[in-house]
């Protein structure tokens, strides 16, 4: 590898680790993220860049040469976390199953998510719509042996092409599902390597979820888990504390091993990804009694086994900032994608290492002045003690993000990022 | 406290049983179903405030759905053919490529409850359903609705294509969506937005001239 691309590396790597560590970097570091915008900035339709790798990796790469990020992650599926537990016995497997793919949609036809080319036109966005899975009834069975009742029960009722176990069908099913999994661990590790080429590192990453979300996202169903918070409240704890032990374990399986990551990835740091779906939803009575402890916990074991926890707090998180303080200081990462990051400042300080950056409608509407402007206030009344910048703070770089309004914002973050 | 204040009490606090069990109460009494529509409709505001006074969440709205649906499963055969007096009508739907619709139907339910009607066109709507359904139902307002960040260009061509059809001056448009802002309102065209459900039917009730 030429010494400039290594010399880049680990610069950007560096200006990551340092935050993570409490530390203010040379610069507040950006770590981009999407689904799908890098297709639309190299002319791919939605649908060939989330069916075909080829076109992902030439679109990914083309991005990481135009745009000078610190890292740039493409998330190229929806929620699949139940996949990574099902699977808990086959690390491998388990680890790379975490996101329903365009194409392992197609190998087992889940009924959770909605695809562009397929049950959508070719360039919407793909959609975790949902379904219930598991029904009232069922809790006592799920509580009894969890991993046993989403293998048996909730998959074939998830998979269409599972729903006859052991007809040639679902044999084939689980198959082509193996071999296409196997095929995106492949082609992230190929991608990964290529962008240590033009000087990006990569942050190994292991996979969790808070355990209401988990049940309320796979098996009940968000609008039926937010009825029986009020109806069946005894049976949902359960079935937390029967689900906890299984996130932990996906944590810990997930994440490549020890002794390896400081050869493969050039760094001790695994981000544990944590994206909050009810946080918004529950009222601080609801989101206390049922939600937030359960999530803690699961905080603690991550940052036991020596990884970050990487909190994607979606929607507005503003009622529940106080409750973080009970978390691990200093060892959490959060994106904030509603709440002010002043107003995270002034409740939390350092106690959680903080990610803002500008909300996607800016990006798509606003004029590089405006990011401009946007940047500089938001560092300048952030970055003391050290900050990421994540780019569309509302789920990562849309779509229409428009490309010279990105370029803003990276030139802003050279300019008032510096320390 | 009368019956009708422990009713807008109970549907207020969210008491699921309470309020249904007062519901069959009521209507067994022999009560007006239209008396009951006007409580609910007081209990429907409350709901609408302690939200925007940050008491309740979106969970509680969710909640207070499910309790008003099955409120008018009760009321509706006992209202007849007559119906109460509308306070307006709103076409609302999900606009094309978002297939989200937690949020569009929580704000329904507000509004039915309110006394609006309401034409709900689904999730994944193209411009012209929009459009065509502006001629047919001639609402006050049109709601366009959606989750997604790639919701707001669909938003906009909905706006430019009510407006190339010769409509807009017609119609009040509010956007609604956990993305939305006054940015996004600003680039799509539309009167207002709302990025939560309390607030679009406030809004929504604005738009329609009513207090």
């Amino acid at each position: 590898m030429d010494e400039k691309a290594l010399k880049m590396m680990e610069e950007r790597r560096q200006r990551i680790e340092d935050v993570i560590n409490g530390k203010e970097p040379d610069r507040v570091p950006i770590t981009a993220a999407t689904a799908v915008w890098h297709g639309a900035y190299a002319g791919y339709t939605t649908h060939e860049v989330l069916f075909d790798f080829g076109k992902c990796k030439n679109a990914w790469l083309k991005v990481a040469r135009d745009f000078d990020f610190d890292t740039f992650t493409v998330i190229a599926g929806l929620e699949g976390m139940i996949y990574t537990v099902a699977f808990l016995e086959q690390p491998d497997i388990s680890a790379s199953a975490r996101f329903i793919l365009g194409p392992t949609h197609l190998a087992l036809q889940d009924v959770y998510s909605r695809w562009p080319g397929y049950e959508l036109e070719k360039n919407a966005h793909p959609q975790f719509i949902g379904k219930e899975i598991m029904n009232v009834s069922e809790y006592d069975q799920f509580i009894e042996n969890p991993l046993d009742f989403i293998n048996r029960v909730a998959m074939p009722r998830i998979n269409r092409r599972l729903s006859n176990l052991g007809s040639a069908e679902y044999n084939a099913a689980l198959a082509k599902f193996g071999a296409e999994v196997a095929k995106f661990g492949a082609f992230m590790a190929d991608v990964s390597g290529e962008l240590a080429k033009l000087g990006y590192p990569t942050f190994p990453m292991s996979w969790a979820y808070a355990p209401l979300d988990f049940i309320s996202d796979f098996l009940r169903d968000i609008k039926n888990m937010v009825m029986d918070l009020y109806r069946y409240p005894d049976k949902v704890k359960e079935a937390v504390k029967a689900i906890k032990p299984l996130i932990v374990k996906a944590a810990e399986v997930s994440a490549p091993p020890k002794e390896i990551r400081k050869a493969i990835f050039g760094t001790e740091i695994v981000e544990c990804f944590f994206p909050l779906h009810l946080n918004e939803y529950l009222n601080p009575k609801l989101y206390n009694e049922f939600y937030w402890p359960s999530l803690n916990e699961v905080f603690k074991e991550v940052v036991k086994m020596g990884q970050t926890p990487f909190v994607l707090f979606e929607g507005k998180h503003d009622a529940h900032l106080e409750t973080l303080l009970e978390a691990p200081k200093g060892k959490v990462v959060g994106v904030f994608e509603k709440t002010d990051p002043r107003k995270v400042r002034e409740v939390l300080g350092n106690h959680v290492i903080l990610v803002s950056g500008p909300p996607n409608s800016l990006l798509i509407s606003g004029t590089p002045q405006k990011v401009e402007d946007f940047m500089k206030n938001l560092l300048e009344d952030c970055k003391e003690g050290g900050m990421m910048i994540w780019p569309g703070v509302d789920g990562g770089l849309s779509r229409d993000a428009k490309p010279e309004n990105v370029k803003a914002m990276v030139e802003a973050v050279k300019k008032y990022g510096k320390y | 406290m009368g019956l009708r204040e422990e009713f807008v009490e109970k549907l207020s606090e969210l008491d699921e049983g309470g309020a249904v069990e007062l519901t069959q109460k009521r209507i067994s009494a022999g009560e007006d179903p239209f008396l009951i529509l006007e409580d609910v409709r007081k209990a429907t505001d409350i709901i609408g405030k302690r939200f925007e006074e940050g008491r309740y969440f979106v969970s509680d709205l969710i909640m207070a759905g499910e309790i008003l649906k099955q409120i008018m499963e009760i009321l509706k055969p006992k209202l007849g053919g007559k119906k109460a007096e509308s306070k307006g009508k709103v076409v609302i739907g999900t606009v094309e490529g978002d297939v989200h619709d937690i949020g569009k139907n929580i704000v329904i339910a507000l509004l039915e409850a309110e006394g609006f009607e309401v034409v709900d066109l689904g999730v994944d709507q193209p411009p012209e359903a929009f459009v065509e359904a502006i001629k047919k139902h001639e609402p006050q307002v049109v709601g366009l609705s959606g989750l997604l960040t790639e919701a707001i260009e669909s938003m906009k061509k909905t706006v430019d294509a009510i407006r190339d059809a010769g409509l807009r001056d017609r119609v009040r448009i509010i956007v609604g969506g956990g993305r939305t802002s006054e940015e996004v309102k600003v680039y799509t065209g539309a009167d207002d937005w709302a990025d939560d459900a309390a607030v679009g039917v406030r809004k929504i009730k604005a738009l329609a001239g009513v207090s």
